[in-house]
């Protein structure tokens, strides 16, 4: 499912030339050297991996941090990290087992004690923002010097693809008992790249790793992440030259890059999903046939053809089409149907229509797909008005202080779908604006798909949940966001992955 | 009082002008629903962006929508916007104006130290750091834009009244020991009317664009209601493969301030003939 | 000379409350926020020791005045306290950006002058001509025009059509100074625009009033060439109306250029305070007015000195 648009044509022809030997060799080595000038939609909301808290934090995390596991990019599947391998012991013990060598930025070693101080961290701190991540790790224990042992309250098979997100980063002892709160803005981790300077919703700037595990990476010798708000005026920076690589664009900028006909666009799937998060646990969200005239209301077409330039996939359920637990059983539940949808609100006891409050991010490319959302809403007789903010305001007003109805957002993925599922509908959730188990199925379905360690039997548990999620409609889902990034001819090998948040670990820029 | 108005109007062809642009402007504004020929928020995915053509003059914007229908939706938030910042500052500044100029001694000292910071602040940023505080929404930015304009008010009122409180009627008034409340609104308040007239026109103006900027940086106007604003942050992204977006917005923003200003500049010049030389500035902290 | 030193005195004297005021106006803006920061600020996820912790790291749990005490103490002693966001000291982010909008907001000041004062004679020698009527209109025209839509459109067209000018970001002066200019220049032009119409109308108006006067009448009558009467009166008495729109334009161009570094995506005093605004860091918010308050208020007083210099009679009253 990569889909590397600009396929770089000279290259191409050496490859047919080799007589079709498609290994990446032919293509010329990557070099070593260079600065990759990076256009960044975002301002970290901290640099540390335990207390940060926003989804879009990991691009900059990445530069600086080496996860336990690690994923492979296409398929998401568990992949060596700084754990070399891991085993389940017995269903409530899980080893890993740590890559030699390994050091933070610092010098102090990446160890066994080390990533103990880590994991015991990320649980108890009161700082940490990754506990829910880590909830069914009862201890960490040093078994060897390269070896940690992870006891657990119940099996849980999510555990190596939660250690690829936040929870797996680690960060040097050392750094973070000497800084305290500084290491917010101070990070020491041991990625192939460390923090030069962060300078506020500007620029943030790392270098080389001297003494990285991998002695031929990076390639870069760094990376300069260069802070702008509005994606068009990154994408403007890099057509101008100020910058040589702009992430996070939407599909629809897609033209505009090929206008520019020095910029090759970079696009994939990804997990993150556009979708109106429900709060059903009041009026009038809380009777399901008010919940399914929304989801018979939404034109996902026209949504995607609207907001993406149609390159993006029409969502119905909480995962794409090309990821390894997606079930297509229930894909066809909500076809557009707005008298459908009428006559659902009719039967609810709304046949005048229904007034929503939907809370937006206020940026122009949310305002965009609101507008399209209320116009969808109004010709099935729902009257929307909505208020906008930031990301963080917006959170905070719809799941914690319950301002508004619906909520016009998008969830980011996580890279172990148990825990999609679990943060937006299990009881006592943050995204789960109500707190409650819409329907008590609910508990036993998402604890079935940490069970076992067998993916095609974790699939059926999967499409169990995801019935339930569908025929109550708890969410409804528009488009999963195609990633769109945009870089200049002068940079190589670079791939984007499923999990749709950009890793610059096999960059390299041609000379 | 009609014959006088065409008469004045042919004597100043742009003052007449702008007064029939307003004028329909704020028609379209009222009924904008009647004439516009599309609804504001209907949406076609299959002709987004589109240039001018017969079926939308002014052709589509980034969903199909038609652009001249949103400009003349877009009129009344705009206008009202205008309207409300300027309301707030006569309701603050007039009777502050007033009570300065007539009162005097240290009510006039303390009052015009506010005024005078007040006036340092450049208004759009406080406006902006008002907007944040109190959420996001164009009727909150709106009275804080008002609020910054208040003291420019105040100000003219209070040299107005310093003038008026020379004249004799009102130290006879005074001898006969009427009160404050009854020479104020009796005395001063007629002979005051005429330079506040022109200056509220000409911040109308000011607040337009005020409008606009809070409008383009997301913390005016929300959706689905169009707003001249909030079209240009949104023609803004799409500046590559539709620069043609920003022009109608723009220029219904350019053409109403303008015609703010020659109103007000005309009026000027009709209500104080002396004033044609001395045209003093009608600037204020924001564009 | 002793009046007019005294009249400086006296002025300094008169912009100390005027300080103070304007601190309070500033300060008074976080009592504006409805409902309790503390639990924005906590962010997602939140536990309510953690949001008692902020208030208490921040001081939300104490009375306003105690607060405001406590915050102009503080900023006396030239500490703005701390973004909530990024917890960096508000100074330090405002050193660090406002060169770059003072930049701008200098190089617009400088071509406002530089266009506006010959546009402003010009239409004044010859009053009702063809000349005058296109720079009164052209005046009128730039006062009217939303900078940001000009900065729009030159963005378009030297941007990205022609690529003459960088399209988005600065440069610091002291980094690399030609490249600084280059990047100001557009933002500058688009601020210039109003300016321009408003060095060019004021100059305008003025030089009419003093032409017209007796006084130069007598002048004429008495054969000095219109050139040196108007060098050697004109120019001279119409400095304290230059002064007087200089004054009004820094506060002008201070506050259009926040929108304007939107366009640009320039990391200047702009962006700083609507990112803050949005996110509710008030300290910031706070830092950001408060400085351009003091810049603007520093100005006119530099500008009252010169009045006293330029114009005699300024320090008898």
């Amino acid at each position: 499912m990569r889909i590397p648009i600009g396929i770089d044509r000279r290259a191409f022809l050496a490859l047919l030339a080799a007589g079709g030997a498609m290994s990446t060799e032919v293509r010329a080595a990557p070099r070593k050297g260079g600065i990759l000038r990076v256009a960044a939609p975002t301002n970290p909301t901290t640099l540390d991996p335990a207390t940060g808290s926003g989804g879009s934090d990991h691009v900059f995390l990445y530069t600086m941090f080496d996860t336990l596991v690690a994923f492979d990019y296409a398929t998401l599947e568990p992949r060596p990290g700084l754990a070399l391998s891991w085993s389940y012991a017995d269903p409530l013990t899980l080893v890993l087992t740590l890559r030699p060598g390994v050091v933070f930025h610092d010098g102090t070693p990446c160890d066994a004690e080390a990533v103990k101080f880590n994991l015991d961290r990320n649980r108890e701190d009161p700082r940490s923002n990754v506990k829910p991540d880590l909830a069914t790790v009862t201890s960490v224990e040093v078994s060897g010097p390269l070896q940690v042992t992870m006891k657990l309250n119940q099996p849980d098979t999510a555990l190596p693809l939660i250690l690829s997100d936040r929870a797996g980063m680690m960060s040097s002892p050392t750094a973070v008992k000497a800084l305290g709160k500084d290491h917010d803005r101070k990070p020491v981790g041991a990625g192939p790249w460390k923090l030069v300077s962060w300078e506020d919703n500007e620029k943030i700037t790392v270098t080389r790793h001297e003494k990285y595990w991998d002695p031929e990476r990076p390639y870069l010798d760094g990376i300069e992440l260069t802070i702008i708000q509005e994606v068009n005026t990154g994408l403007r920076s890099v057509i101008a030259g100020q910058n040589d690589f702009v992430y996070f664009l939407s599909p629809q900028q897609k033209a505009v890059i090929d206008r520019a006909k020095n910029l090759i666009s970079v696009a994939g799937p990804t997990l993150y999903c556009v979708q109106l998060y429900i709060n059903f646990g009041r009026k009038p969200m809380d009777d399901v046939r008010v919940r399914q005239a929304l989801n018979f209301a939404i034109d996902r077409e026209e949504f995607n053809k609207a907001t993406m330039a149609g390159l993006s996939e029409p969502a119905t359920l909480s995962l794409p089409k090309s990821h390894w637990a997606y079930d297509p059983e229930m894909a066809k539940a909500y076809p557009y149907d707005p008298d459908k949808a009428r006559k659902l609100l009719a039967e609810a006891g709304y046949p005048n229509g229904l007034d929503l409050n939907i809370a937006v991010y206020s940026d122009q490319r949310s305002l965009q797909r609101l507008e399209v959302v209320i116009e969808q809403l109004r010709k099935v007789g729902i009257r929307a008005t909505s208020f906008a903010g930031t990301i963080p305001q917006q959170t905070n007003a719809f799941f914690v202080e319950k301002k508004g109805d619906v909520y016009l957002s998008a969830w980011t993925g996580r890279p172990d779908p148990s825990l999609t599922y679990q943060l937006m509908f299990g009881g006592g959730s943050f995204y789960n604006a109500s707190r409650i188990e819409a329907v008590p199925e609910i508990g036993p379905a998402l604890l079935e798909t940490r069970r076992s360690e067998d993916l095609s039997s974790r699939k059926k548990a999967f499409a169990k949940l995801q019935k339930i999620v569908t025929e109550n409609a708890l969410v409804a889902p528009l488009v999963f966001q195609f990633e769109m990034d945009a870089h200049t001819q002068k940079v190589k090998g670079y791939q984007p992955n499923l999990l749709g948040k950009c890793k610059f670990e096999f960059v390299w820029l041609e000379a | 009082m009609m014959r006088a108005l065409l008469s004045w109007m042919r004597g100043n062809p742009a003052a007449g002008l702008s007064l029939v642009f307003l004028t329909a402007l704020f028609t379209l504004a009222l009924m904008a629903p009647v004439i516009a020929p599309y609804s504001p928020t209907a949406q076609d995915a299959n002709n987004t962006l589109s240039d001018p053509s017969l079926a939308h003059l002014l052709g589509t914007d980034d969903l199909g929508r038609d652009e001249l229908s949103r400009l003349i939706h877009g009129a009344p938030a705009t206008l009202y916007a205008s309207v409300l910042a300027v309301t707030v500052a006569s309701i603050l500044g007039i009777p502050v104006g007033l009570l300065a100029g007539f009162l005097g001694g240290w009510v006039d000292d303390a009052i015009s130290r506010v005024i005078d910071t007040l006036l340092s602040f450049p208004a759009i940023v406080l406006a902006i750091g008002v907007t944040g505080a109190l959420g996001i929404g164009l009727t909150n930015g709106m009275i804080a834009v008002g609020i910054v304009f208040s003291p420019q008010l105040a100000r003219l009122v209070r040299a107005q009244t310093l003038v008026v409180k020379q004249e004799l009627y009102v130290d006879a008034a005074r001898c006969f020991g009427a009160s404050v409340w009854r020479i104020i609104p009796r005395h001063i308040m007629p002979n005051a009317i005429q330079p506040v007239i022109v200056q509220v026109t000409l911040l109308l103006a000011v607040a337009l664009l005020a409008e606009a900027s809070l409008s383009f940086l997301g913390l005016g106007v929300q959706p689905p209601q169009p707003s001249w604003g909030a079209m240009l942050a949104r023609a803004y992204n799409y500046m590559e493969i539709a620069p043609g977006q920003m022009y109608p917005p723009g220029i219904a923003i350019l053409l109403t301030a303008l015609a703010f200003n020659t109103l007000g500049e005309a009026l000027r010049e009709a209500l104080d003939p002396t004033s044609r030389r001395r045209n003093m500035p009608s600037m204020t902290g924001i564009k | 000379m002793n009046n007019k030193g005294q009249m400086i005195g006296r002025r300094l004297l008169q912009i100390a409350p005027v300080i103070v005021l304007a601190t309070f106006v500033v300060f008074g803006l976080l009592q504006l926020v409805p409902g309790d920061i503390a639990v924005t600020l906590a962010g997602e996820n939140a536990t309510d020791a953690r949001i008692v912790q902020i208030r208490q790291t921040y001081g939300l749990d104490q009375p306003f005045l105690v607060q405001y005490g406590h915050w102009l103490w503080n900023a006396a002693h030239l500490d703005l306290s701390r973004s909530y966001l990024s917890n960096e000291p508000v100074l330090d982010q405002i050193l660090h950006r406002f060169p770059t909008t003072l930049l701008i907001v200098a190089v617009a000041l400088l071509i406002s002058l530089i266009i506006g004062v010959p546009l402003g004679i010009v239409a004044a020698t010859r009053p009702g001509s063809r000349l005058d009527t296109v720079v009164t209109s052209f005046a009128s025209l730039g006062v009217a025009l939303p900078n940001f839509w000009l900065a729009m459109i030159l963005v378009a067209t030297f941007a990205l059509t022609w690529n003459i000018f960088p399209a988005t970001g600065a440069v610091a002066f002291g980094k690399d100074p030609a490249k600084a200019l280059l990047h100001a220049a557009l933002p500058a032009f688009a601020l210039a625009a109003g300016g321009i119409a408003e060095v060019a109308r004021q100059l305008r108006s003025a030089l009419i009033e003093i032409l017209s006067s007796q006084y130069v009448r007598t002048l004429h009558a008495k054969g000095l060439s219109p050139t040196a009467i108007l060098w050697k009166h004109g120019l001279k008495n119409v400095s304290v109306t230059l002064l007087t729109v200089v004054g009004l334009l820094i506060n002008r161009l201070l506050g259009a250029t926040v929108v304007v570094e939107a366009v640009f995506a320039i990391p200047g005093m702009g962006s700083l305070i609507v990112h803050a605004a949005i996110h509710k860091d008030f300290p910031v918010v706070q830092g950001v007015v408060l400085a351009m308050v003091v810049v603007v208020i520093c100005m006119n007083l530099l500008i009252d000195m010169l009045y006293a210099i330029l114009d005699p009679r300024v320090g008898r009253t």
